[in-house]
């Protein structure tokens, strides 16, 4: 069973918030039900849930269709992998509409379209909901996310191009992420990305100093903890051939005490490789 | 006098995982390495590892490398660039970023579960079965754990084994040692059972 503790957060928080109807309540009520089955491993639990869930859902928008009912059962069958049935459930909560202050309801049903669309091999128009989502979302940690994907998918449709399109394309990912950066400078794994798409564009100094910011202010998971350890050794490896001998110096003094700091044992062998 | 403590411990760690998995023995070592190896690191996520290896509202890291940080890979990997020698001296990207795909979590990133499933083929240096029973190897161990009942009770189980084990490693010396030693108990154990 797959985990969405973004999804159990935010519509958890804004379920409080909002008025109920019967079947509605109910559906909310199985669906938040079926993420903390979810989260403490209870599967069969968790689907069952799910699917009372969408039973409710479809009750609810058959007696008053609307963006809401329509989001949740979207969610419900996101969880239960039904990618063509959650497609059409969040395309029918757009065509109703979400009031003022329903912002959240607009971005989770826009992330969940995003992701049944590439679920369904859409990857074009999965990627302008995620840029969409980078430069509108304002809730954290579905920002993180959809960056990320953004991201992956943009370095992909720039590897496939001529240079100078790719350098430009670069470029302007690097803009995008660099926005994100700006607008919450204490977030590391935004650092991570911008490390990571200047190593595409060669620029292995600015790379490593956004490596360096990125592991100070923490990353969301070992994995990526571990990869961008691994950009911090890449760079250190191309500035090692490319660097003037006083620049290359000067650089492999602050190399030193930073990695001292981390106690690596080597330039080249970050603390937590297999020894 | 530690070796035998350890072993013990291991012995009932593969009593435990056959009461989840008694048709898929296949499991044992990748599932009480990777436990080991996250109880040695005190890794907080090791639960959410376990059950997906792509949890769904997670942010993975960014796959897509740069043609640099590929060649990069290979070439800081000796037995990896021996291996693969044809597609690196031709230069073959495409087939160097797809080898990569499969290689980077293991080699790379040192995902424990990853490199316990794929024991055999780093042990032989048979790189190229990796590639080639990736995907199956990985669907099949998915569909395996997750039909497992009870969870919770299965990860409380594990992760007591798991520190009990983490305990008496200390004493070895490196990762690779505590991971071969494991190997070596489950072979014997289950060799035992066959015999």
């Amino acid at each position: 069973m797959r985990k969405n503790k973004l999804l159990f957060t935010l519509v958890t928080m804004a379920w409080v918030l909002s008025s109920c109807t019967s079947h509605l309540e109910d559906a909310k009520f199985h669906y938040v039900q079926a993420q903390e089955f979810s989260r403490s491993y209870r599967t069969e639990m968790a689907i069952g849930s799910y699917k009372k869930s969408l039973e409710e859902s479809i009750k609810e928008v058959e007696k008053s269709p609307s963006s809401q009912a329509f989001m949740l059962k979207g969610l419900a069958e996101l969880n239960l992998n039904l990618w063509e049935d959650s497609e059409q459930s969040f395309l029918a909560a757009f065509s109703y509409g979400f009031d003022k202050g329903q912002e959240w309801a607009e971005w989770v049903s826009l992330f969940g379209l995003a992701a049944a669309m590439q679920e369904l091999g859409l990857s074009q128009s999965a990627f302008q909901i995620y840029s969409h989502l980078v430069d509108k979302s304002k809730l954290k940690p579905l920002t993180i996310f959809a960056a990320q994907k953004y991201t992956d998918m943009a370095l992909q449709r720039a590897l496939g191009e001529e240079d100078n399109q790719k350098e430009r394309l670069l470029a302007g990912l690097f803009r995008e992420i660099e926005k994100l950066t700006n607008r919450d400078l204490s977030c590391g794994f935004f650092h991570y990305l911008q490390a990571q798409i200047l190593g595409h564009l060669r620029d292995y100094t600015r790379s490593f100093e956004e490596c360096v910011m990125a592991r100070e202010l923490g990353l969301p998971t070992q994995e990526i903890f571990h990869d961008n350890d691994l950009q911090i050794v890449f760079c250190f490896q191309r500035l090692k051939q490319e660097m003037a001998f006083a620049d290359w110096e000067k650089f492999q003094k602050l190399y030193l005490q930073w990695i001292g700091r981390w106690n690596w044992p080597d330039p080249e062998t970050p603390d937590w490789k297999k020894r | 006098m530690t070796k035998k403590t350890f072993e013990k411990i291991v012995q009932e760690g593969i009593r435990f995982v056959a009461r989840f998995f008694p048709q898929a023995q296949y499991l044992y070592f990748p599932l009480l390495s990777a436990a080991l190896v996250w109880a040695i690191k005190n890794s907080q996520e090791w639960r959410e590892k376990i059950f997906s290896w792509e949890v769904w509202l997670d942010p993975s890291f960014v796959k897509v490398k740069s043609e640099e940080f590929i060649r990069s890979f290979f070439s800081d990997h000796p037995d990896l660039s021996r291996v693969f020698a044809r597609e690196i001296e031709t230069d073959d990207l495409p087939a160097l970023r797809e080898l990569f795909y499969y290689l980077y979590p293991i080699f790379g990133l040192e995902d424990p579960f990853l490199s316990s499933l794929f024991h055999q083929e780093l042990e032989s240096q048979d790189y190229r079965s990796i590639v080639q029973q990736y995907d199956t190897k990985i669907a099949e161990a998915i569909v395996d754990i997750e039909a497992v009942d009870n969870k919770k009770k299965f990860l409380d189980g594990l992760e007591t084994i798991a520190r009990e084990m983490a305990s008496f490693s200390a004493e070895m010396i490196t990762q690779t040692d505590v991971q071969r030693a494991l190997a070596e108990i489950i072979k014997n154990e289950l060799k035992k059972e066959k015999d």
